[in-house]
C-alpha cells in the first residue's frame, strides 16, 4: 500500500515512515508544506495520504486545505488528517464531501500503532475514522432533533464507535453483543436519522454526517 | 496631574490667551471714543495678535499679552496729553501718523481705524472663543481617556501577569512532571530491559502512557492560551468552532470579510467562549444564536440565547475578566437577561478590519 506523508516536522516524518515501513506499507513520498503536498496527492495518487493540518508556508490549516482541493480533484482520495488538536469544524469540511475514506485523528494515536495501521488501512478502503475526542463532542450535543426521534444511549454508542471507523464486528466485540444486535441497532440508527436503506458503506459516513447537521 | 495632562495644559492656556487678545481691539475702540488714541497704537495691538497667532509660544500665557496691552494703552495716552493739544505745524514728538497724513486727517484715520479694529474683534472674538472651549472639551475628554487607560493598563498587566503564573503552574504539575516521570521509567527500562524484558516492556507501555497524557495536558493549556483554530482560520471559523462544540445548540451566523487585529481576535474569542460556558452552565437554553459582523469602525458580537434570563448582574469573575480584557482595547461588554429570557450579550471593540483573507481554496 502506497502512502504519501505530509509532515513538517523532520522527526516525526522519519517516526512516521519507519513506522509505516515496519507494518509493510510502502512510502510513495514524503513532503514538509502544503503547495507540494497537492502536487504530491494529485501526482502520484497514493492508496493513502498522511496529513499533518498544520504546514508551512502559512503554519495555518495548509495541509487540511490542500487535503480539502486534492479530494475535489479526485473524489475519495483516501487521506488521514492528523492534527496536536481536533475540531468538529475541521471534522465536517472532511467529511462534507459524503465521499468516505477520510480519516482525522489527533497525532497522540500514533503511538499505538495497531490502531494507527488499522484506522489508515480503513480509510484506504474508503471508510471513514474519526478520532474518539471529536465524537465525544459530537455526542456531547442536547436537544438533536432527529426525524426519527432520539437515540437510545446504546444506539449512541453504537454510532460513536462507527464514527470512530470500526466495522459491526469489532463494535459487537466492544460492546459485548453480538454482530446481530449491532445490525438491529445500526438500522434503528439510520431510521431515526432518516437515511434510506441501502447496503453501501457509505452510510456510515452519511449517518455521521446526519448526527452533526441534526 | 499626570504626564499627559500636563502635556495638553500649555495649548488650552495659549487658546485662552487668544481669546482673551481677541478683546483687546474693543477695549482699544472705547479708549479710542473717550481718549483719543492714536491709531499707531492699535498698530501695536494688532502685531501683538500677530505675534500671538503666528509664534503661540510668546502667546503661551496670558501676562504677556495684556502687558502689551497695557504697553499700548500707556503709549496712546501718553501721545494724546503731550502732542494732541499743540495743534498742527510742527513734528516734534508728535505720533507717526502726523507725520504721514498730515493735519486735519487724525480723527477720520482714528475713526475708521476703530471701525476696522471693531469689526475685526467682532470676527476673531467668537472664533478663538469656540476654539477654547473646543480644546477645553477635548482637554477633559482626554484626561478621562488617560485615566481609562492608565486603569485598563494596568489591569491587564496583571491578568498578563496571572495568565502566566497560571502556565507556569499548569506546565509544572502537569506536562513536566509527566516529563520527569517518563525519565524514571526510561532510565528503569534501561536497567531492567536485559534481565527482566517484561518489566521493561510495562515500564515503556508506562512512559508512552505518561507522554500521551503530558500531550493531552499541552493541548489543554494551548487552547487556553491561543486556540488553534482561531490561529489557523481566523475569529469567524473559530466562532463556529466555539459553537460546534458548544452542548447547547448554536447557530452563527459570521460576517467578517477580513481578520480582526490578532489581540482584538482573542480577546473577542475568549468573550464568546465565556459566553456560551455561561449558557451551557445556567441559562437552561434550547438554542442559541451568536451574530458577529464589522460596522461602523468595531467589532459587535451578539450572543443571544432563548433561555430562563435573569443572569446575575453582578456577574462572575469569567465575565468581568473578559470585559477588563476587552477594555483594554476600548471594547465593552453589556448584557440583558430579563427574568424569562431572552439573555443577550453584546460585545463591541473598535478596531479596523485587515484586508479579506485568501479564499479558503
Amino acid at each position: 500500500m502506497r502512502v504519501v506523508i505530509a509532515e513538517d516536522l523532520f522527526v516525526l516524518r522519519e517516526g512516521l515512515a519507519s513506522l509505516l515501513k515496519e507494518h509493510g506499507f510502502e512510502i510513495a513520498g514524503t513532503v514538509a508544506d502544503g503547495p507540494s503536498l497537492l502536487h504530491a496527492l494529485i501526482d502520484q495518487r497514493p492508496d493513502v495520504a498522511i496529513v499533518d493540518v498544520r504546514l508551512p508556508p502559512t503554519q495555518t490549516d495548509e495541509g487540511l486545505r490542500a487535503a480539502l482541493e486534492a479530494r475535489r480533484h479526485i473524489p475519495g482520495l483516501p487521506i488521514l488528517v492528523l492534527s496536536a488538536h481536533v475540531e468538529q469544524l475541521y471534522a465536517r469540511e472532511l467529511l462534507a464531501d459524503q465521499a468516505g475514506g477520510v480519516g482525522y485523528l489527533l497525532k497522540d494515536r500514533v503511538f499505538t500503532d495497531e490502531q494507527f495501521t488499522d484506522a489508515l488501512r480503513t480509510v484506504a478502503h474508503g471508510g471513514t475514522v474519526m478520532d474518539p475526542e471529536v465524537v465525544a463532542k459530537l455526542l456531547a450535543k442536547r436537544f438533536r432533533q432527529l426525524p426519527g426521534g432520539q437515540l437510545t444511549n446504546r444506539e449512541r454508542e453504537v454510532l460513536a464507535l462507527m464514527a470512530e471507523g470500526r466495522s459491526n464486528s469489532a463494535i459487537a466485540q466492544r460492546l459485548f453483543v453480538t454482530e446481530k444486535a449491532v445490525t438491529k441497532h445500526s438500522t434503528s440508527i439510520f431510521t431515526k436519522l432518516g437515511l434510506p436503506p441501502s447496503e453501501d458503506d457509505n452510510r456510515r459516513v452519511l449517518a455521521v454526517l446526519a448526527y452533526l447537521n441534526a | 496631574m499626570d504626564g499627559m495632562e500636563r502635556l495638553l495644559t500649555p495649548s488650552l492656556r495659549r487658546s485662552g490667551a487668544l481669546g482673551w487678545a481677541s478683546l483687546l481691539p474693543v477695549v482699544m475702540l472705547v479708549c479710542m471714543v473717550y481718549w483719543g488714541i492714536r491709531p499707531w497704537t492699535f498698530g501695536v495691538v494688532l502685531a501683538a495678535g500677530a505675534i500671538a497667532l503666528l509664534a503661540p509660544a510668546v502667546a503661551a500665557d496670558l501676562l504677556p499679552v495684556a502687558l502689551i496691552g497695557l504697553a499700548c494703552v500707556a503709549f496712546g495716552l501718553i501721545g494724546r496729553d503731550s502732542v494732541l493739544p499743540q495743534g498742527s505745524g510742527t513734528t516734534d514728538g508728535y505720533p507717526l501718523h502726523a507725520l504721514v497724513f498730515g493735519d486735519g486727517l487724525p480723527h477720520v484715520v482714528d475713526l475708521s481705524m476703530g471701525i476696522v479694529m471693531l469689526a475685526f474683534g467682532v470676527w476673531l472674538v467668537p472664533r478663538t472663543i469656540g476654539a477654547h472651549s473646543a480644546l477645553t472639551k477635548r482637554n477633559s475628554e482626554l484626561v478621562s481617556q488617560v485615566r481609562r487607560l492608565t486603569a485598563t493598563r494596568v489591569d491587564a498587566v496583571d491578568t498578563a501577569a496571572a495568565e502566566l503564573r497560571r502556565v507556569e503552574r499548569d506546565l509544572h504539575d502537569g506536562a513536566q512532571a509527566r516529563l520527569v516521570a517518563m525519565g524514571i521509567s526510561l532510565r528503569a527500562t534501561e536497567r531492567l530491559i536485559r534481565t527482566d524484558p517484561d518489566a521493561a516492556v510495562s515500564l515503556v507501555a508506562e512512559a508512552r502512557e505518561n507522554s500521551a497524557r503530558a500531550l493531552a495536558e499541552l493541548r489543554a493549556l494551548v487552547r487556553g492560551i491561543n486556540p488553534p483554530v482561531l490561529a489557523e482560520r481566523g475569529l469567524g471559523d473559530a466562532i463556529r468552532a466555539l459553537a460546534l462544540d458548544c452542548p447547547v445548540p448554536t447557530m452563527a451566523d459570521i460576517d467578517l470579510p477580513g481578520r480582526v487585529p490578532a489581540p482584538v481576535e482573542a480577546a473577542a474569542y475568549f468573550a464568546v467562549a465565556e459566553a456560551l460556558t455561561n449558557v451551557a452552565k445556567h441559562a437552561d437554553a434550547r438554542s442559541v444564536h451568536i451574530r458577529a459582523e464589522h460596522a461602523s469602525g468595531g467589532l459587535r458580537i451578539e450572543v443571544t440565547d432563548d433561555g430562563l434570563g435573569g443572569a446575575d448582574p453582578a456577574r462572575g469573575t469569567g465575565l468581568r475578566g473578559v470585559e477588563r480584557r476587552l477594555g483594554t482595547f476600548d471594547g465593552m461588554l453589556a448584557i440583558s437577561s430579563p427574568p424569562g429570557g431572552p439573555t443577550i450579550v453584546v460585545i463591541e471593540v473598535p478596531c479596523a478590519l485587515s484586508s479579506p483573507k485568501t479564499s479558503s481554496c
